[in-house]
């Protein structure tokens, strides 16, 4: 502890950033193992860099095959990579590096196993690097720290490859003076080990596997194009990693392209944005790797070796030193990052190197002690961060944890790089990082929180989702004791982080920002007030998401600093007219960026592209989204599609989570869990110490509170516009509707979790979160409410203060079914409704036209709630005029209607409706059970109504298949129910004729056959006229042929049914008007007469 | 203090405290028959009503629950069975209600833990005290104008019970039990076709042996299902399940086995088999009496009367529409009869039945009908295969088969 104390402290300086991931753990190890290699102070800062880098250009590379490319230049860095790997690959299993140290996490992890394999490469491979640089590398990466010690902690789970690499790393850090061969190699290896690393560390925790195998390949890595494939990774295996990685990755890709041929200043952008996005995607660690693959993957070759340490390609130089990079990286990367920050913050990258290089050399320096410490405590810390992450993965927990531990590494990373200060809260970030990332939640909470909130938050969120639970808890275990000491760095570091990413954020935080931001931002605000506008403590959540977006916009330092002087001018004016709570920031629509804007954006979204293109091309979009919130989402959905075994790891990872761990995946799973993982990462800062369990919870509330206050804000097209513009910032690239939907279908499946938990949290108003915005997005009035904290029911809804009241005066009005909240100019008074309703009954057009109107009276009247006589009425017309017709199934609609007025005792025309209803059951639904309810609910005073009495008489004649009393009964009919009896008359003549053919022999007079069923009016003894009677005879004749009766002329010429005959012959002939559609009121000149209405 | 007199507040105290340590005992001992009887609320013991008392006396209970180690566990469970119990006793049944399906939500929480289905009495008595107490409270919501609401309410917590229930398992046992009260709960509110999903889950089971379950849950079950079947007028079905409910029922509940008869008898004698007077009589089914009388004689009007005369009750039960029906076997009788007279004046032309004579008979019985209606009656009885032979309509002549003219249903279904 006094070492990684000391080597955090030292770093911290150095290394913030890093400090701050990595502190905790990997810090405290991988500052130790990095001061060794920092001996090689420049190694060490390498390191950490390189790990941060690596990070970053895992993250680059991977979205970006240019960190791939770079991973290939620099294969030897792949060894870094490996370390970064080892870092990255924890978190994605990464595959190579990580694979080592992912691989163990990995394998406890199912993907696991392939990322052991890939240590084994990574090992032997780097052993030939090794040799020379491998072990240094690969210490290096564990320098990176963070990585390693990630990769330590696998690599404790996984003796063997850890061993390698992540002896070799510890070796390497110490021998990161090696890092110079490292530099070189580490370049490559850098930029695949940040690749990878990023990739692992990102990927580490859902991509570990990944990882893992790209650095196996990684030195053999590189080989492998598994690196290549982190490039892919990012892609894949960052993506599978989760979202971490994913996120890392396109942030890394944004930032590859960017960062790395920008390297200081894009870097510092692109680390910005790599980190943001890493550290969504992949948390911390992605971001970090991203920013480090981008910084490594340009920088690598020519900036590293160039500046090395100035910026990130110093840190790929660094990084190439370094396999230390991928420790260094870490170093480096916070360096960078600070640079970077810096940079991005101001634009200086070459200050931000510049910096980052003296940071790296203190920070190495501690590193260097601490590496000794980091191989040493990274055993523990790993051990720690391992369990936690085995407690996360659950089985392969451990490895989980290293990989935890390296994303947080990364993470601490990326956080360092945002953050300016960054070496040492680097350091205290990484240590912490680590510790957070791993631990989780908790520590990275703490330090991340405050520091990373913003930045980290995103990418820390990602990770703290799922890692955090576990890391938390791990943390809280393992490192948590040591964070305490380091959280102080940490914390320091991270707010400084946050500040830095706040500021750096304009960059970085955009990315990072949205998810955890809010949450951060307020922790983190404080922290980055001082960085930039933003202050942690004073403001909201959602604002800093809003600074965070606005400042992602920015490609360029230029923008950076334009955009932070616009957005302090905001929220200056917003403090002053006291709209700063109550405004919506994210929904508040983005300014117009000055004058870069559009390069930054281009820049960063181009960059994470470019950098990250060949992940994107896998999935841009989601890449793209995965960054922000969205990227988890995207990344879970694409690594679920494409690396099942990724999300397998997550899976494992959240299994081994459970509890806490549970809330994470569930989450994760929803890809909501980005933003949760993000709000959660806030939570967990928060609460992170606390439990795993309340991180979810609190992440849920950061989401909702982040929501929340968008939601506050602004009106439901700003809603709409802000969560595009949220997951836009989150996910430049990919804001398809499609993604939305599905992030608000995503976002949705929490809401009411959200709610739940909101009241809990922090501030109510935040406790929408991403459900919020779904709600709202889609939304009424109502979801405003939502804000309030506790989720409220829908019944809690006061449907009262919905209720329209209508202005239209138009009398006609077609119905349209309505698919949103009424327009109260579209909708008609009572007044006019009632001259509507005489409108139509003085009509003289057809049923559809009469039908349409009063469908829209009807309407009119539900969404008045007017339920009076004139409702009664309209309902009874509808009634009737449906039965003139047989439409039964309006019909239907208006009886249930009216018998629930009738039942509200509202006056109308109750009997002959309760006579159609039982006529109805009788005659059309044929369900006894209704028909007995029917008849016992009928009053002593209904039994003596004679419609009523019709009514039952019929389902007596119905029910004993007497026709003859059937069609007494029909001729006999009341009111419209003869309407009703027509529809059945068919059937029962056909039944009669079934009978009687069967029971007549041998004969019946069609005359006969024509009284009784009623085709005669009148019977032919009585008086009816001869005219009727053969008319109806005639009927008769016709109707009975068509149902296949078999008619012969007897003797006197009276035409007898021959029943024998018939018995065998009858038939149902098809209706002549039917319709293949069903529908006769369908028939083509009706509709066009209707649509000519 | 006044309403309670002789009970102090230490008294009360006591008693509270007595209650808690008994429930805790009872779930720490997994003693479901003592948990059974803490939470039968409506059983009236005076033990429940002394801590209604008691409770409300010493107003704080929530306290006492709260501060103990030994229940603050089940603080939910406690706590709102203690307000129903309290509000039970002032007889405001929809305040508890409400606080008792509270307390039940809390129960089933543990009692999903529960990892044996030790508590599955006490279960039993929850679901029954939860339906009882909605349809008490449903009494009073209707008497006091408002929407009964609660059996509907219910119905649906105990949807949810059967969902704890009804997977795998040894609770499973239980799952019978709850079925039954939702039938109960169903048939009461009208909705019985929510009874489908029920029994599916029931009867498709194949993991469970329905008669595994306890006999007591199986006549219920089968009672209801056949009541289900009378309704589907699936006379057949209906009698093989009331008649497992009626051979397996307990034969000293003769209020039990009076409402299997009630539902048994008419889907009896729709397949023309008759109960013997004593049955009705010493089951107190009078109502019958001249249903099946009327089917001996032939008398249209008796049975036309008695239809009448219990028509409420034949609606409420369900067996109305079954009753009427046996109007054609009524005429079957009548026609035999006429049958029987004539071949005893002379049997060469016994098989041919004058329509004329038939309305005669009829109007005899002060049965109002004219020959086309008779007429068409007599089609129905040769189309459904309860007269055998045909009808001249030249001569107006029922023709009847020389050979078995008039077929029994020996327990088949009249053709429809």
């Amino acid at each position: 502890m006094m070492n990684q104390v000391g080597s955090t402290e030292t770093i911290a300086p150095a290394d913030p950033n890093s400090l701050e991931n990595r502190h905790i753990v990997d810090a405290s190890q991988g500052q130790t193992s990095y001061f060794p290699p920092t001996t090689g102070s420049e190694a060490i800062s390498w390191a950490i860099h390189r790990a941060d880098h690596s990070s970053t250009q895992n993250g680059i590379l991977p979205s970006s095959t240019s960190t791939y490319q770079y991973d290939y230049q620099t294969q030897q860095p792949t060894r870094n990579v490996q370390d970064g790997l080892n870092a990255a690959s924890l978190p994605s299993s990464s595959s190579s590096v990580g694979a080592t140290n992912v691989s163990q996490d990995y394998n406890g992890y199912a993907s696991y196993p392939n990322s052991t394999d890939p240590y084994g490469y990574g090992t032997t491979g780097y052993p030939g690097y090794y040799n020379s640089y491998p072990q240094q590398q690969q210490q290096q990466p564990n320098h990176s720290s963070y990585q390693q010690q990630p990769n330590h902690s696998s690599y404790q789970q996984e003796p063997n490859h850890s061993s390698y690499q992540q002896q070799p790393n510890h070796s390497s850090y110490q021998q990161q003076p090696n890092h110079s061969s490292y530099q070189q190699q580490p370049n490559s290896s850098y930029q695949q080990q940040p690749n990878s690393s990023y990739q692992q560390q990102h990927s580490n925790p859902s991509y570990s596997q990944p990882v893992g195998a790209y650095q196996n390949t990684g030195a053999p890595y590189q080989p492998l194009s598994s690196f290549q494939n982190t490039g892919s990774y990012a892609g894949s295996a960052s993506y599978s990693s989760t979202y971490y990685n994913p996120g890392d990755y396109q942030t890394a890709g944004g930032y590859p392209s960017s960062g790395y041929s920008n390297q200081t200043t894009t870097w510092s952008d692109g680390s910005y944005a790599n980190y943001t996005p890493h550290q969504y995607a992949n948390y911390t660690p992605d971001s970090s790797t991203s920013a480090y693959s981008s910084g490594t993957v340009t920088a690598p070759s020519s900036h590293y070796q160039q500046q090395q340490y100035k910026q990130w390609a110093d840190y790929y130089s660094q990084t190439e030193v370094s396999c230390a990079p991928g420790t260094e990286n870490m170093t480096v990367a916070s360096k960078s990052n600070v640079g970077c920050p810096i940079p991005g913050v101001s634009s200086g990258y070459s200050t931000s190197t510049s910096q980052a290089p003296p940071s790296y050399t203190p920070s190495w320096m501690p590193e260097s002690s601490s590496s000794e410490f980091s191989s040493v405590q990274p055993a523990a810390g790993i051990s720690s961060a391992s369990d936690a992450y085995w407690q996360h993965g659950a089985p392969s927990s451990q490895i989980h944890i290293t990989s935890p531990m390296q994303p947080q590494s990364q993470k601490p990373l990326d956080p360092k790089t945002t953050y300016d200060s960054f070496l040492d809260q680097q350091k205290a970030a990484y240590s912490q990082g680590h510790n957070l990332q791993y631990p989780a939640t908790h520590q990275v909470p703490q330090s991340y929180q405050s520091p990373a909130n913003q930045q980290v938050p995103q990418s820390y969120q990602s990770p703290a989702q799922i890692v955090p639970s576990s890391d938390t808890r791990r943390v809280s275990k393992l490192q948590i004791p040591t964070n305490p000491r380091i959280a102080s760095n940490l914390t320091f570091g991270l707010p400084k982080t946050d500040k830095d990413s706040s500021t750096a954020g304009a960059a970085v935080k955009p990315a990072y920002i949205s998810v955890s931001q809010p949450k951060a931002n307020e922790k983190v605000l404080s922290n980055d007030a001082a960085d930039s506008m933003l202050k942690p403590g004073t403001f909201p959540k959602s604002l800093r998401g809003y600074v965070e977006r606005a400042l992602v916009r920015c490609k360029g330092d230029m923008q950076m600093e334009a955009c932070q002087d616009f957005m302090k001018e905001m929220i200056t004016k917003a403090t002053a007219d006291g709209t700063l709570y109550t405004r919506d920031w994210d929904t508040e629509p983005l300014f117009p960026l000055p004058n870069v804007d559009a390069v930054n954006k281009d820049s960063l979204q181009s960059s994470t592209p470019g950098s990250s293109l060949p992940k994107y091309k896998r999935s841009p979009s989601r890449r793209s989204k995965s960054r922000w919130e969205p990227l988890p989402e995207e990344k879970f959905v694409d690594k679920s599609a494409s690396v099942m075994s990724d999300t397998m790891k997550y899976g494992g990872w959240i299994n081994a989570n459970d509890k806490d761990r549970k809330p994470f995946f569930g989450n994760n799973g929803n890809k909501e869990n980005n933003m949760s993982g993000m709000k959660f990462s806030p939570l967990d800062q928060k609460n992170a110490s606390k439990n795993a369990q309340r991180p979810v919870k609190k992440q849920r509330y950061a989401d909702g509170f982040n929501v929340a206050d968008n939601c506050d804000a602004s009106s439901d097209s700003d809603k709409e516009q802000s969560l595009t513009a949220y997951y836009s910032s989150a996910i430049t690239l990919a804001n398809t509707p499609e993604e939305k939907k599905r992030r608000e279908n995503r976002s949705k499946r929490f809401e009411k979790r959200q709610g739940r938990t909101e009241s809990n949290q922090f501030k109510p108003k935040n406790a929408g979160a991403g459900n919020l915005y779904s709600r709202r997005a889609s939304a009424l009035v109502l979801s405003k409410t939502f804000e309030d904290g506790a989720a409220r029911a829908v019944e809690d809804i006061d449907w009262d203060s919905l209720t329209v009241k209508g202005t239209c005066q138009e009398i006609e009005k077609r119905y349209l079914r309505l698919t949103s909240a009424p327009d109260p100019a579209s909708v008609r008074p009572e007044e006019v409704l009632e001259k509507a309703l005489d409108m139509v009954h003085n009509s003289q057009k057809n049923y559809l036209y009469k039908c349409d109107q009063l469908k829209s009276i009807r309407q009119d009247l539900t969404v008045q709630r007017i339920r009076n006589w004139l409702t009664v009425k309209v309902y009874e017309t509808h009634a009737r005029l449906a039965l003139e017709v047989g439409d039964l199934f309006e019909y239907n609609q208006c009886q249930s209607q009216l018998k629930t007025l009738y039942a509200e005792g509202i006056e109308g025309c109750h009997m002959e409706f309760s006579a159609y209803n039982l006529l109805c059951v009788i005659l059309h639904s044929n369900n006894y059970r209704d028909l007995l309810s029917s008849m016992s609910r009928l009053s002593d005073e209904a039994k003596k109504d004679e419609t009523v009495k019709h009514a039952l008489a019929v389902r007596a004649a119905v029910t004993s298949e007497n026709y003859v009393m059937f069609f007494r009964l029909y001729k006999t009919a009341p009111y419209l129910s003869t309407c009703l009896m027509d529809l059945y008359v068919e059937k029962m003549r056909y039944k009669a004729v079934s009978c009687m053919s069967r029971s007549y022999r041998p004969t019946i007079p069609v005359s006969y056959v024509a009284q009784v069923l009623g085709f005669i009016t009148a019977r032919p003894r009585n008086e009816g006229s001869d005219e009727k009677d053969s008319d109806g005879l005639g009927e008769c004749v016709d109707w009975l042929k068509a149902h296949g009766a078999c008619l012969i002329a007897d003797n006197n010429g009276e035409m007898q049914l021959d029943t024998k005959a018939s018995c065998a012959s009858l038939f149902v002939p098809e209706p002549e008007d039917a319709v293949a559609h069903g529908d006769a009121n369908l028939a083509v000149n009706d509709f066009l007469t209707r649509t000519s209405l | 203090m006044a309403a309670y007199p002789g009970m102090s507040m230490g008294e009360a105290h006591r008693r509270i405290t007595e209650y808690l340590n008994r429930f805790s005992d009872a779930v720490s001992n997994q003693d479901a028959a003592s948990l059974r009887f803490l939470l039968s609320l409506s059983s009236n013991s005076p033990f429940l009503l002394s801590l209604a008392d008691a409770l409300n006396i010493f107003q704080d209970s929530g306290r006492l629950i709260k501060h103990s180690d030994h229940y603050s566990q089940y603080s939910d469970i406690l706590f709102n069975l203690f307000r129903s119990l309290q509000t039970y006793r002032l007889g405001n049944l929809f305040d508890s209600y409400q606080a008792f399906e509270k307390s039940a939500n809390a129960f089933i929480q543990e009692f999903r833990n529960w990892e044996s289905a030790w508590a599955l009495e006490a279960l039993y008595a929850l679901a029954y005290e939860i339906r009882v107490l909605a349809e008490r409270a449903d009494r009073d919501l209707a008497s006091n104008g408002k929407s009964p609401e609660k059996l509907k309410a219910a119905g649906s917590f105990l949807m949810k019970v059967f969902g704890v229930l009804a997977g795998k398992g040894p609770k499973r046992v239980g799952a019978l039990y709850v079925t039954c009260q939702l039938f109960k709960v169903y048939f009461k509110l009208g909705t019985v076709h929510l009874c489908r999903s029920v029994i599916r889950s029931i009867e498709t089971a194949r993991i469970f042996d329905f008669e595994e379950f306890p006999k007591r849950d199986k006549v219920t079950y089968m009672y209801y299902t056949g009541r289900l079947e009378v309704f589907n007028e699936n006379f057949p079905a209906a009698d093989n399940k009331l008649s497992y409910a009626l051979t397996h029922c307990n034969p000293r509940r003769e209020a039990n086995i009076r409402m299997i008869l009630k539902y048994l008898i008419p889907v009896k004698l729709s397949i023309g088999i008759l109960p013997k007077d004593w049955l009705l009589e010493k089951y107190n089914l009078v109502e019958y009496r001249d249903v099946v009388q009327a089917l001996r004689r032939g008398d249209l009007r008796l049975l036309r009367r008695a239809l009448q005369e219990h028509e409420d009750r034949f609606l409420r039960s369900g067996v109305f529409l079954v009753l009427e029906k046996l109007e054609l076997q009524v005429y079957q009788r009548l026609v035999k009869k006429i049958y029987i007279i004539q071949k005893q004046k002379d049997p060469t032309k016994a098989h041919q039945v004058k329509l004329e004579v038939i309305v005669k008979a009829l109007k005899w019985l002060e049965m109002d009908m004219d020959v086309d209606e008779v007429e068409c009656i007599m089609s129905i009885l040769i189309y459904k295969n309860l007269v055998k032979g045909y009808f001249a309509h030249k001569s107006k002549v029922v023709v009847l088969s020389k050979q078995d003219p008039f077929p029994k249903l020996n327990g088949k279904p009249v053709n429809s």
